[in-house]
């Protein structure tokens, strides 16, 4: 079992795009995925359960990941959210 | 139309969220919120309970996938998206599962029941900030419930349809149903849904306040989306006046579709060719309307700015491809992000003079992991679209940018070829003129570029030492002064003696008078703001070259901005 620390830095925090993001990206490996926050564990591949987390910019989640491929799965999903989901605020006009 | 006789007219106003003017009759859309069966179910019911459950998460699922496909817009994609994702949350399916069978609940009511567990927690911890996110929650729960009901809405095609609000899934699901226009008693023009609907071009008033409670199903309104107005039960006249509105619009717009379906030929038969500039794909239906021969200028900074890094490289190759799918067979020029750095590095890079700053290729050069990003989903993208992509530089002041770009250019072809992926190597790659040095070493700078286009905004700017944002001295910012026509002549000669064919791709090129006069120096390829190109090809349509020609030589002469005016007008007048 894997625990990492990471924390969110797009603006508009882990609202509904990244947690769909997210979710995808986790739904791909084999391993368990649990996301804690604030006393909370939810299920990472559940997008119902990390939207209720509302994480925002600056929150500390703790990932912990058990399987088979669970060190690839903490690698990609670190990289996604370090880098902000790939995006910096929700554009209006897209 | 309603049978009473005894309707008074009556004006409602809302917010105007797309404009256009219908005058029909109405459905009225209530969400329907099921009742939700109380009971208790028999434990040998539950599996039969839980196979409805998975059935209308198949039949959601599908009509969301049916949906996605016929929408290119981005932010309909992300939602429906995210709707297909709660479909698939395999918690979701545990727990209303376990409700079923466990908690002897019927398959509406566990559904019901988890929903508002989730909705609870989530707007408990994301505050009233979430209010309008859960709103796409809850829709998708509605809609499993309304399957599972077997309920059908019903709304008439070719109807003005009124409704309280309206989620974005459900306008997308309704411009399949040829629905005519909008009305909602809430919401704001800038609301989500008044986006998607504005895209979608179905006219549409919001934030009525009342429209549900004085409108009923059936009754004739005048739904006048340039104003936010609604006339209800209109009277003869009313009726008259709005419909003659309507032939004077729809006749403007035959007219012009009817002018653009024309040849692209001067009165003495040159040919010419004309371009739409545009940001978004939303752009493309006007420009296809009025028969815009490709994208002359396709601009990347709004995906760049929303996109931190912008790492996502597929994202980007899904947006051209979106952009040269709807172009086809013609050519899109693809310009490099063109911003200053301040606008991603944050304000601790802000500059004095971020015009003259580090900004376009200078900034790009700097950002080797940035242009190359670009770069590659530009030619990732080129193995669909053979021939039909070029590539535009932004604000090049020396010969050294355009060798740098071109080394890394070869590097990521090499890189894309080493992978095995198809690209087209022969993408031709332009300058844009837009800084004064370059026009006037025009010559130079053709001989090391496939194409030259001028943007006359920045041009302008430069070349008169205006900053355009300063109100101050906005009235000295002219793009028909005659500096300006002094250097477009120098850059169309130079790529005529070199062979690198000159556009324009700057606001002159939307000012019919001064296109013709461009025609005149012998640029031929013009982009615009679609909206002014059958304007521009009206005037071009009916003048000679050789009158263009002559137009040219008089402004070349011009002294003064008043000189060429006056050139101008007289131009007009001759008409």
């Amino acid at each position: 079992m894997i625990k990492k620390k990471v924390t969110i830095v797009n603006d508009a925090g882990l609202h509904a795009r990244p947690a769909a993001a997210l979710v995808k990206l986790a739904s791909k490996f084999e391993s368990d995925f649990y996301i804690h926050l604030y006393g909370y564990k939810v299920n990472g591949k559940s997008i119902l359960g990390v939207m209720t987390l509302a994480a925002e910019k600056g929150a500390e989640l703790e990932l912990e990941l058990d399987g088979p491929d669970e060190k690839e799965a903490t690698e990609a999903i670190t990289e996604l959210i370090d880098d902000g989901f790939g995006e910096v605020y929700e554009d209006e006009n897209e | 139309m309603s049978d009473q006789v005894d309707h008074k007219e009556m004006y409602i106003s809302g917010a105007p969220a797309c404009p256009g003017i219908v005058i029909g009759n109405t459905s009225l859309f209530q969400r329907v919120r099921p009742h939700i069966t109380d009971t208790q179910i028999a434990d040998d019911e539950a599996e039969d309970h839980i196979r409805k459950f998975y059935e209308a998460i198949d039949i959601a699922e599908e009509e969301l996938e049916e949906l996605l496909e016929n929408t290119d817009l981005k932010a309909s994609t992300d939602l429906i998206q995210m709707q297909i994702a709660i479909l698939k949350d395999p918690e979701l399916h545990d727990r209303v599962e376990q409700e079923i069978s466990a908690n002897n609940k019927p398959v509406d009511s566990a559904v019901e029941s988890i929903f508002r567990n989730y909705l609870q927690v989530i707007r408990q911890n994301h505050g009233e900030t979430f209010q309008n996110k859960s709103v796409d929650i809850s829709d998708i729960r509605d809609r499993l419930l309304q399957i599972i009901h077997n309920k059908r809405d019903d709304i008439k095609e070719g109807t003005i349809l009124v409704a309280k609000e309206l989620s974005p899934r459900e306008i997308i699901s309704f411009s399949n149903r040829d629905i005519k226009g909008l009305i909602t008693d809430r919401g704001g023009a800038t609301s989500h849904a008044a986006i998607i609907a504005r895209s979608m071009n179905i006219p549409t008033v919001v934030g009525t306040k009342k429209a549900t409670e004085v409108i009923n199903s059936g009754d004739e309104v005048v739904l006048d989306g340039r104003n936010g107005e609604v006339v209800v039960y209109p009277k003869d006249e009313t009726r008259k006046k709005y419909k003659s509105l309507i032939a004077q619009q729809s006749k403007r717009q035959a007219d012009f579709e009817s002018l653009c379906k024309k040849p692209n030929r001067t009165s003495d038969g040159t040919p010419f060719t004309l371009q739409a500039n545009i940001e978004f794909a939303e752009e493309l239906s006007i420009a296809n309307k009025y028969q815009a021969e490709g994208v002359g200028l396709l601009r990347t900074e709004s995906i760049y700015l929303s996109r931190k890094h912008f790492q996502d490289i597929d994202h980007q190759v899904a947006f051209y491809a979106s952009i040269l799918e709807l172009t086809a067979p013609h050519k899109v020029t693809i310009r490099l992000f063109d911003v200053g750095g301040d606008k991603f590095f944050g304000d601790e890079e802000k500059e004095q003079n971020p015009f003259l700053g580090w900004r376009g290729i200078r900034m790009l050069l700097e950002q080797p992991k940035l242009l190359k990003n670009q770069l590659r989903a530009i030619f990732k993208t080129s193995s669909d679209f053979m021939g039909r992509i070029r590539i535009l530089v932004p604000m090049v002041s020396t010969i050294n940018e355009i060798r740098k770009l071109k080394n890394i250019i070869d590097e990521v072809q090499k890189e894309l070829l080493n992978e095995g992926i198809n690209i087209d190597k022969e993408i031709p790659l332009g300058l844009m003129v837009e800084i004064p040095s370059v026009a006037l070493k025009a010559n130079l700078f053709a001989r090391h570029a496939d194409f030259l286009s001028i943007g006359t905004n920045d041009l302008t700017q430069y070349t008169l030492a205006v900053d355009r944002g300063n109100e101050r001295i906005s009235n000295l910012y002219d793009q028909r002064h005659p500096a300006i026509w002094q250097l477009i002549k120098e850059v169309a000669e130079a790529g005529e003696r070199n062979g690198a064919p000159v556009s324009v791709c700057g606001e002159l090129a939307s000012d019919p008078i001064a296109v013709c006069c461009l025609m005149g120096l012998g640029i031929d390829t013009l982009s615009m703001n679609a909206v002014v190109l059958p304007a521009v090809k009206q005037l071009l349509r009916s003048n000679s070259y050789a009158d263009m020609q002559r137009l040219a030589k008089k402004v070349l002469q011009a002294e003064t901005l008043d000189d060429i005016d006056n050139i101008f007008s007289n131009w007009e007048t001759k008409e």
